[in-house]
């Protein structure tokens, strides 16, 4: 095995154990946030961590109607999402796994960890998961056409679909803001809430039947299969913040493996997630959750920010 | 020496898989009486005749030479029937020869169930004729051969399609087929006639070279070939046969229609329309890019809907069909614009969907097929906990219905993978507002296969899920041996091209550099692991290296929840305090159900409720209740067409009123105008 490969290895392990390390302390830090809004105290940052630990020691305990499909669902949700983490890039301005695909592998994955837990969904017999799956894979393919016109649009000013290529470029020819940026970004930054089940398109904080979404998908699952579902339920918001910031103001990202850049890079990327967090956390606050068929209308929102900017980027 | 008898093999295969096929006909009918080895001498000669050209068809493949030869000459009269398996009919018939053999063996178990003792030999015969004629129309080089084996081809598929004649609904697909496909024959004997006359000959080399036609002729020419060619690939507009014929068939003739039918069409537009008339203009890429891309979505989104799930897939191949004619759009629009490297990537793209849809389509509906056999019904709504009853069968349709949603990782991926390549090669290529098109219709593919995925969550979750739904289901058992090795076989290949995508791309090479203007950059296949369209490191994409990752992913998640010795509780599902029954569960109509209401101006539902009352409103003693959605094309598009021509019909019966006076009268009138106009010219 060449010394390439062996590099790429340990980098996509390293990477993809640092994002799950990091992922439970982003999903609590929201919290936190909302809750100091509220002026609540809200959870320990740690908090994240004693809920998985707590979730892996307990007993699996699952409905007896199902099969096989609703154990493989959370595992290949899990994997997907932590196989995902290596295709973009995070403190260095290379993927890991770069060689093996770009933009389109990389949403193909998150489609695939969506199918395989929408299907478990509906192995338990009860209504919720149905709704939830059936709900879940409407926002999906709602948000999907947009996803990738906004990504399209920052890939083709690049002339790469591969995001270490991509990223690397952009570094090289620094921050351009041009307005097709900034539109590609707030069509994304839409498309990242749908994605990551947050108000005003889902409420993660609910278990209200009739409102609930990903929630509804994932209600039967306790234990360790739950574990894994919230575990890959928060890389997956960290892989997208962590896309979105690196693609649109890949600022302090460090172009080679020296110790002073990579802790400049870890600082930088830090700031810039808990910045993007933030605004997550204030449209959380200050909207209320839609409802399911006024979605669309904010997705297609999302869609035209994506075609104005591919459409003044090139015309 | 070891290559000439290969070589000799491969200039006698296309006759001798005829003469099986021949020889296997009359042998059915000899056994017409014998229902079970007439059925598997029709289907072993069927699988034999498909080894023969699927050796012949890789072996051109593979040499990039082609294969030539006469079938039968008439001196006196000068017909020649000749044939010509170029690298582009080479793969078609790969294509054909892959699917339609595990299929023939599907059929060996399944026709012993699902045809009736008394039809086993019409079927038989007709299973061979579709063969042996969608094979002659690949390899055609003359008019009058394509044309006679296009009409051969439809008549057994009528045949094949009226298979349960007892019932009115499929004898009216069947007519529906016959009338839709006799509209498209109409067109393409208009236009092969013109461009006969024009070339003055009725072979294909000299016909389709390109510089046969010109002006607004060519496009004239272009529209009848597209109408005619998209009726058989079923696109919408053109498309309302489909679903009315592929349900009403055995399944296994609707995955042989599915896969081998469609792609007949396919064929034509690839040979004639985008590569036969010359350097294709603008216009015409634009509308196959059109045409491609409102059938991939409104194909897609009928799919969705559907509660027979016969229909669904049906719809969801004139959603597969749609994908493959954007892409052919793309190429053509990059062929517009003397982009030829980005028009060879869109044609790979293409031409390899062709191939992986009729490996998953066809997986998909032999599944349906043991599926609706040992149910006896084709609702989804009456499945439910087939998975427990029937393993093998479920596992073979997730891994169909997986493929079909373009995951990584199974065969759908890389052919979407690649048309997304050709949308974005081709924005970059191609000047001005006319490059506007590739995005949109990148969304809009995304879009599609994002529903897809919906749509096949659906289906397979609320089909083999949870709990049985009706007592059909609950007494549904596995299907015999015989009909499980197919489908594992069509799995393995869903599997094995997504995951190996470089396989069938390198195949495609030689075709591609046999297709008039186009010219690849570079090889598109990056060894048998990766595809990479080599257009200044553009994108690459290798699936078997990530899907270790994914593995290694895998095993992580399995190592944190195992824990030895503990085995998971079972305990019943929490129905909100209720008993659960199959009524608690979600339903496939409720599972469309929101992207039914938002795409409502496409699908304009109707609903009807009723509820019968007795003593108190608020006690109803039954509800009724009632959804459809607006069949739009048959009713604004079919019905006034239809409605006209029963009134000419009616109007035109006055001329023959019976009366033979009249008719006299009719040839003097006749008489006379000819001898006026041809007497007026010198």
């Amino acid at each position: 095995m060449s010394a390439d490969a062996m590099l790429a290895i340990g980098a996509a392990l390293l990477q993809a154990g640092g994002m799950l390390a990091a992922a439970p302390l982003l999903r609590t830090a929201i919290k936190k946030m909302k809750a100091r809004l509220q002026n609540r105290q809200g959870p320990p940052l740690l908090q994240g961590y004693y809920d998985l630990a707590k979730l892996l020691r307990k007993e699996t305990v699952r409905s007896d109607t199902s099969s096989w499909v609703y154990v493989a669902g959370p595992r290949i949700y899990f994997a997907t999402v932590v196989a995902a983490t290596t295709l973009i890039p995070v403190l260095v301005a290379a993927a890991p796994l770069e060689a093996t695909g770009g933009i389109l592998l990389l949403v193909g994955t998150l489609a695939l960890g969506r199918f395989a837990l929408a299907t478990a969904a509906l192995d338990t017999g009860s209504p919720f998961g149905g709704m939830g799956a059936s709900r879940d894979m409407t926002i999906a393919a709602l948000a999907e056409p947009a996803l990738m016109l906004g990504l399209f649009s920052s890939a083709l000013s690049a002339g790469t679909m591969n995001l270490g290529v991509l990223v690397r470029e952009l570094v090289l020819q620094g921050p351009s803001w041009h307005p097709g940026d900034l539109l590609a970004f707030a069509g994304l930054f839409i498309i990242v809430i749908a994605e990551t089940g947050r108000i005003p398109v889902d409420n993660p904080a609910t278990h209200l039947e009739l409102t609930m979404i990903h929630e509804a998908m994932v209600l039967e699952y306790a234990g360790p299969d739950l574990a894994l579902v919230e575990w890959a339920s928060a890389v997956k918001e960290l892989v997208y913040l962590t896309l979105l910031v690196n693609l649109f103001l890949p600022v302090g990202i460090a172009m080679s493996l020296e110790p002073v850049p990579l802790l400049v890079a870890l600082v930088a990327w830090a700031g810039k997630v808990f910045l993007l967090a933030v605004a997550v956390t204030l449209v959380e606050s200050t909207n209320a959750k839609l409802r399911l068929f006024r979605v669309p209308e904010l997705v297609s929102v999302s869609l035209g920010l994506a075609f104005l900017a591919l459409a003044i980027r090139f015309l | 020496m070891v290559e000439q008898p290969m070589a000799d093999l491969v200039a006698v295969a296309w006759p001798a898989a005829l003469l099986v096929r021949l020889l296997t006909v009359t042998a059915t009918i000899a056994l017409a009486r014998r229902p079970a080895p007439c059925r598997w001498v029709a289907l072993g000669g069927s699988m034999a005749a498909s080894v023969l050209t699927v050796t012949m068809a890789a072996e051109v493949i593979v040499s990039g030479q082609e294969v030539e030869g006469v079938l039968f000459q008439h001196a006196a009269s000068g017909i020649v029937f000749d044939y010509a398996v170029t690298p582009l009919s080479a793969w078609f018939l790969m294509v054909l020869g892959v699917v339609a053999l595990p299929i023939a063996l599907y059929s060996a178990a399944y026709f012993a169930h699902a045809v009736a003792a008394s039809r086993t030999a019409v079927v038989g015969v007709a299973f061979n004729v579709l063969l042996g004629s969608v094979e002659a129309v690949f390899v055609a080089t003359g008019v009058i051969v394509f044309l006679g084996a296009w009409e051969v081809m439809t008549l057994a598929t009528a045949a094949l399609v009226a298979t349960e004649y007892q019932e009115r609904a499929n004898r009216l697909a069947a007519y529906l087929y016959l009338v839709m496909s006799h509209i498209g024959t109409g067109c393409l004997v208009a236009a092969f006639m013109v461009l006969a006359s024009r070339a003055g000959a009725t072979s294909f080399p000299a016909m389709l070279a390109g510089d046969v036609v010109s002006g607004p002729l060519r496009d004239g020419l272009f529209a009848l070939f597209l109408v005619g060619f998209g009726v058989k690939a079923g696109v919408i507009p053109l498309h309302v046969w489909l679903p009315e014929a592929h349900p009403a068939a055995p399944s296994s003739i609707s995955a042989l229609m599915s896969s081998v039918l469609i792609t007949a069409g396919i064929y034509g537009l690839y040979r004639v329309c985008a590569f036969g008339l010359g350097v294709p203009d603008e216009r015409w890429a634009l509308a196959l890019m059109f045409v491609g891309m409102l059938s991939a979505i409104l194909g897609v989104l009928y799919a969705l809907t559907q509660t027979d799930l016969k229909r669904l897939l049906a719809y969801s191949t004139i959603e597969n069909s749609g994908i493959v004619v954007l892409g052919l759009g793309a190429s053509t629009m990059a062929l517009a614009h003397g982009q030829r490297a980005v028009a060879a990537v869109a044609v790979a793209a293409s031409l390899v969907h062709v191939l992986n849809h009729a490996i998953f389509k066809g997986l998909l509906f032999l599944a349906a097929g043991s599926v609706v056999m040992t149910t006896g019904t084709r609702q989804i709504e009456q499945f439910g906990g087939l998975l427990k009853r029937m393993p093998w069968t479920a596992l073979f349709f997730l891994i169909g219905a997986l493929a079909i949603s373009g995951l990584p990782l199974l065969n759908g991926f890389p052919s979407e993978w690649l048309t997304f390549q050709a949308l974005l090669l081709g924005f970059t290529a191609t000047p001005g507002l006319v490059r506007l098109n590739f995005p949109i219709a990148g969304a809009m593919l995304a879009l599609t296969s994002a529903l897809a995925a919906a749509c096949f969550v659906r289906a397979f979750g609320i089909s083999f899920l949870a709990l049985p739904r009706s007592p059909a289901a609950s007494d549904a058992h596995e299907s015999p041996r015989l009909m499980l090795v197919p489908q594992a076989w069509l799995a393995i290949l869903c599997i094995a091209l997504g995951l190996f995508p470089g396989l069938a791309l390198r195949a495609l090479e030689p075709v591609i550099v046999s297709l008039p203007g186009l010219e690849a950059a570079g090889p598109i296949a990056a060894g048998a692991l990766g595809m990479a369209p080599g257009i200044s490191s553009f994108d690459y994409v290798y699936p078997a290296i990530f899907g270790v990752a994914v593995l290694g992913a895998l095993v992580f998640a399995l190592s944190l929840t195992a824990r030895r010795g503990a085995v998971a509780r079972q305990v019943p599902t929490w129905a909100c305090g209720g008993a659960l029954t199959s009524r608690t569960e979600y339903t496939a109509t409720a599972f469309s159900k929101p992207l039914l209401m938002i795409f409502k101006a496409i699908y304009r539902p109707q609903r009807q409720v009723d509820a019968l009352a007795g003593a108190s409103p608020y006690f109803p003693q039954e509800v009724r209740y009632r959804a459809e959605i607006e069949p739009t094309f048959e009713r604004y598009i079919y019905g006034p067409l239809v409605r006209g021509v029963v009134r000419a019909a009616g109007a035109m019966r006055v001329l023959q009123a019976g009366s033979l006076h009249a008719y006299l009268a009719y040839v003097l009138v006749l008489a006379v105008v000819l001898l006026i106009w041809l007497g007026g010219t010198p």
